[in-house]
């Protein structure tokens, strides 16, 4: 009997950090730009002991305003959707649920969508708009969603299913009758795009996600119970209603604040907690940290491989995460022998 | 606005080709991939697609002016090159008519230090036109469709400027639509039975592929201007803002009103513009076949 | 009726347990509307009866009688309308859930588990209600759930996954996360469902055990009128809603009164052991 410790959860933690620690690395010396390591490191160096006039403005401009600011996005989003997937596959009592089965990222194309037949022109007023969309739907569903005042899974995941049907329609009559107008930057927002910077501070952005995630993690042995059963928590002591509202708005503002930033994202909320599971266990209170990390890892790689396999095009990075992300959950698959 | 530009990076096809025009090639220092026109274009350094252009790549170039337009490129881009530093010039592409093209063009001159090249350019592309309004003056509007997709059926809107430019050739779609790429059934087609079926040519196909293409499709094949042969290409620059679009124009004027050209005129200038006349001749012979 | 009979196996019946009033009902009732406004489709009440240390009561009735609903009154699901359920002196319903989760354990059968688990994480879940909400078990917890596991005699299953086990494992894992807590009072709803003669004997016997030899007391529902008989100390009988008798098996047992409840013809035999026996009339 080898029950989980805080410090084996530190210890993976640590491992999964030292992965992405490299992942950055690696990412951060891709580009089309050249420059190189060195070069990379003094600038690194010389910003943090005060000699910010010897960096020579173009390897500034590479390194702080282009690819690392690229790269903490991506870990922003890849943190939440994954964080989020792991939370909604507790809530919604099904393995194969990702953060945009409640219709969230449909109430923010939506958002995006006016917002590009509005005022096109604006910058930043898109990922606002699709917070707002986001927003709208989260607390929609939610009410839809209810059974006797409470949260049943079952009726949630109806409510979502009947959102995101609505909701896409929506958009499809949208994308066909508005006047043409600025409408191309729909496709790169329903593929998911890293390279716009939001407008808001990302400290802001990373404090919400540690809100977000860390309030998922403090229901962690909650969800752990109520896996194996609701009543069964129930009679163990478990408030598995409040339990269920917190992980409910959780989750999803993690993935509003994820899809407004970035577009829409495949794969990362669905394919990264079960490669989690897989290595460590379904135990969320490591499961919930070691996928924030997974998705960070995989996002970081996905955009890397995105911005380089046919420069100087870049590919969407929704793209590059299914490729990246199937081969590892087809060989844990396959090496588990039950 | 820098006052010496020097090195230009372009977003946009149409960008490039204006740059060209305006004498500058040699001061271009990178396009995107979808750069072709001038052939020289292709051969320039790229950055990638005009809507998801590599801010490195850019950065790389040391560009003094990057230039794009609105109707094809995120004002995403050109905010985060700004914040880069790097001086942007956006086009209005929400441009409605020919002229206001000419405008453009004008003060795209301006920005890249090309004033007098640009007045010469908009001066003659002005004169041409003029040349060809009153050669049309007389004769009765031909009723077109301006197919962009064709499956599915997908044609121009009012506020397009290739429907100025069809009027400037004579010609006028019978779809009036409010949005610009309206999607219509070929019923309506039926229905509108225009004289001529104008392609944009993408892929080197030629009139002669299209029509043998239509005459094989269902429903296409009873269209009046099918069975009449009448089914026309115009050159890729009739969709795009450039100053090549006064050459597809001329060239759709002979097309659909040839009784308008019976003499041959002496007023063409560039080569491209007589190869586009053998073209255009060749393609007139498929017609009435 | 009743006679203590010193070779007997089963403990005889009247000895009264040393202290430790376990659990107490007094007067409790229930009743629940379709809506708020229409009348009450079912009442149930009001009951009153009591369980020591050691005991084993069998909370019998045919289908609907509202043993279920009973239960989930002793659980604190549902607070009564009226009278009081006590454990161990506190009222069930005032404790916060927790507490009562520290006191009471439900047996339940168990719902389709989504992701694997091992045996000894399932049960180390029962050490939920003690410390803080998010909690990394102690060794304390550890040698706690270990117990449980021998008490049900699951020690072998340990490290094995749940979705590989038999219904008869299962059952046993599942009562070890229910011991886990620690339980004063241990709730059993129809345990013996799916399992045949031979398993529901060995449930009983294994029930029996625990409340003989450890400190629980064990609330089982159930509409096996021998295997209560057999097994339990108190019966408490419950007919549509309404409290009919509350006694040792011998006590209630009454002939006229079983044929009626439960509609079947009936013969109700006194055994040696002083415990009853009832068999179907007329299958001689």
């Amino acid at each position: 009997m080898r029950p989980l410790t805080p410090r084996r959860v530190a210890w993976i933690c640590a491992a999964l950090g030292a992965v992405l620690f490299v992942a950055v690395v690696i990412s951060l010396r891709m580009g089309a730009y050249p420059i190189s390591v060195p070069e990379i490191v003094m600038t690194l160096v010389n910003r943090f002991i005060g000699r910010r006039n010897e960096i020579p403005p173009d390897f500034w401009n590479v390194v702080y305003e282009i690819r690392l600011p690229r790269i903490a996005l991506g870990i922003l989003v890849g943190a939440s959707l994954s964080t989020a997937g792991a939370g909604f596959q507790a809530l919604l009592r099904n393995p194969l649920a990702d953060p945009y089965v409640l219709g969230v990222s449909s109430g923010a194309a939506l958002g995006a969508i006016i917002s590009l037949a509005v005022a096109p022109q604006t910058p930043g007023l898109i990922q606002f708009a699709a917070f707002a969309g986001a927003a709208g739907t989260i607390t929609a569903v939610y009410f839809l969603g209810r059974r006797g005042g409470q949260i049943d899974s079952a009726t949630l995941l109806l409510a979502g299913i009947v959102a995101v049907s609505f909701l896409s329609a929506v958009i499809m009559f949208l994308m066909t009758t508005l006047p043409g107008r600025d409408l191309r930057g729909m496709a790169f927002w329903l593929m998911g795009d890293l390279a716009t910077q939001p407008r808001i501070n990302l400290g802001w952005l990373y404090s919400l996600l540690i809100i977000g995630a860390g309030s998922i993690y403090t229901t962690s042995s909650d969800l752990n119970l109520i896996l194996t059963g609701e009543q069964e928590a129930r009679h163990l002591g478990v408030n598995v209603n409040r339990v269920k509202m917190v992980v409910y708005v959780a989750a999803s503002l993690l993935t509003g604040l994820a899809v407004s930033v970035s577009g829409a994202i495949g794969y990362v909320g669905l394919l990264v907690p079960h490669v989690m599971r897989m290595m460590f266990g379904s135990d969320y209170r490591i499961l919930i940290p070691a996928s924030a990390l997974g998705g960070a890892i995989l996002i970081v790689l996905a955009d890397m491989l995105a911005r380089t396999v046919v420069a100087p095009t870049e590919l969407p990075v929704g793209a590059m995460t299914a490729l990246v992300g199937a081969p590892v959950f087809i060989y844990l698959m396959r090496r588990r022998v039950r | 606005m820098p006052a010496q530009v020097n090195r230009i990076v372009t977003l946009a096809p149409n960008m490039t080709e204006i740059v060209y025009a305006l004498g500058l090639g040699d001061k271009l220092a990178g396009d995107t991939n979808d750069c072709n026109n001038p052939p020289a274009a292709k051969s320039k350094p790229h950055v990638g697609e005009p809507q998801n252009p590599s801010l490195e790549a850019i950065v790389a170039l040391h560009p003094d002016l990057v230039l794009a337009t609105d109707s094809i490129n995120r004002v995403d881009t050109a905010d985060a090159l700004q914040r880069l530093g790097i001086a942007v010039y956006t086009a209005a592409g929400d441009t409605q008519t020919v002229l206001h093209i000419l405008d453009s063009i004008q003060q795209i001159a301006g920005v890249t230090g090309a004033g007098p090249q640009g007045a010469e350019l908009v001066g003659r592309m002005r004169q041409r036109l003029d040349e060809l309004h009153a050669r049309l003056q007389e004769r009765p509007m031909v009723h077109v469709l301006f197919v962009v997709w064709k499956d599915p059926l997908i044609t121009i809107g009012q506020a397009t400027f290739i429907e100025d430019a069809l009027r400037w050739a004579g010609a006028e779609s019978v779809v009036q639509s409010k949005q610009n790429w309206p999607q219509i059934s070929i019923e309506e087609v039926v229905r509108l039975q225009p004289d001529y079926i104008v392609f944009a040519a993408s892929h080197g196909e030629s009139a002669g592929t299209e029509l043998a293409d239509l005459r094989a499709r269902p429903v296409w094949r009873d269209l009046d201007a099918v069975e009449l042969g009448r089914v026309v290409n115009v050159s890729e620059e009739a969709i795009r803002p450039s100053p090549g679009l006064v050459d597809a124009i001329e060239q759709l004027a002979h097309d659909v009103h040839p009784e308008a050209f019976a003499e041959k005129s002496e007023n063409r200038t560039s080569k491209t513009e007589t190869q586009k006349a053998l073209n255009a001749r060749e393609e007139r012979t498929l017609c009435v076949r | 009726m009743s006679s203590l009979s010193s070779s007997a196996a089963p403990p005889a019946i009247t000895a009264s347990r040393s202290a430790g009033l376990r659990l107490k009902v007094e007067q409790a009732s229930y009743a629940y509307a379709a809506t708020d406004r229409s009348a009450p489709k079912f009442t149930l009440g009001p009951v009153s009866f009591e369980a020591q240390q050691h005991e084993l009561v069998a909370i019998l009735g045919p289908n609907a009688s509202g043993k279920s609903t009973l239960l989930t009154l002793l659980a604190g699901l549902n607070k009564p309308l009226s009278g009081r359920i006590e454990v161990d002196g506190t009222e069930v319903s005032q404790l916060d859930l927790r507490l009562r989760a520290q006191r009471i354990a439900l047996v339940q059968q168990e719902s389709e588990l989504l992701f694997p688990l091992r045996v000894w994480e399932y049960v180390l879940q029962g050490r939920y209600p003690y410390g803080r909400r998010l909690r990394f078990e102690s060794e304390e917890d550890c040698l706690f759930a270990g117990n449980a596991l021998a008490q049900v005699g699951a020690d072998a299953l340990r490290d094995r996954w749940m979705d590989q086990l038999s219904g008869g494992e299962k059952q046993r894992v599942i009562l070890a996360r229910a011991l886990a807590q620690q339980p004063s009072l241990l709730l059993l709803d129809e345990p013996t469902q799916h399992l045949d003669i031979g398993g529901k004997v060995e449930l009983l016997r294994r029930l029996r055990r625990l409340a003989d030899a450890n400190r629980y007391t064990v609330l089982v529902v159930t509409h096996e009128l021998n295997l209560a008989a057999e097994f339990s100390d108190r019966i408490v009988l419950l007919h549509k809603g309404r409290c009919l008798r509350v006694g040792s098996p011998a006590d209630v047992y009454d002939r006229e009164m079983l044929e009626e409840i439960f509609e079947a013809p009936l013969e109700v035999e006194m055994r040696p052991s002083g415990r009853p026996r009832v068999i179907l009339r007329g299958s001689r």
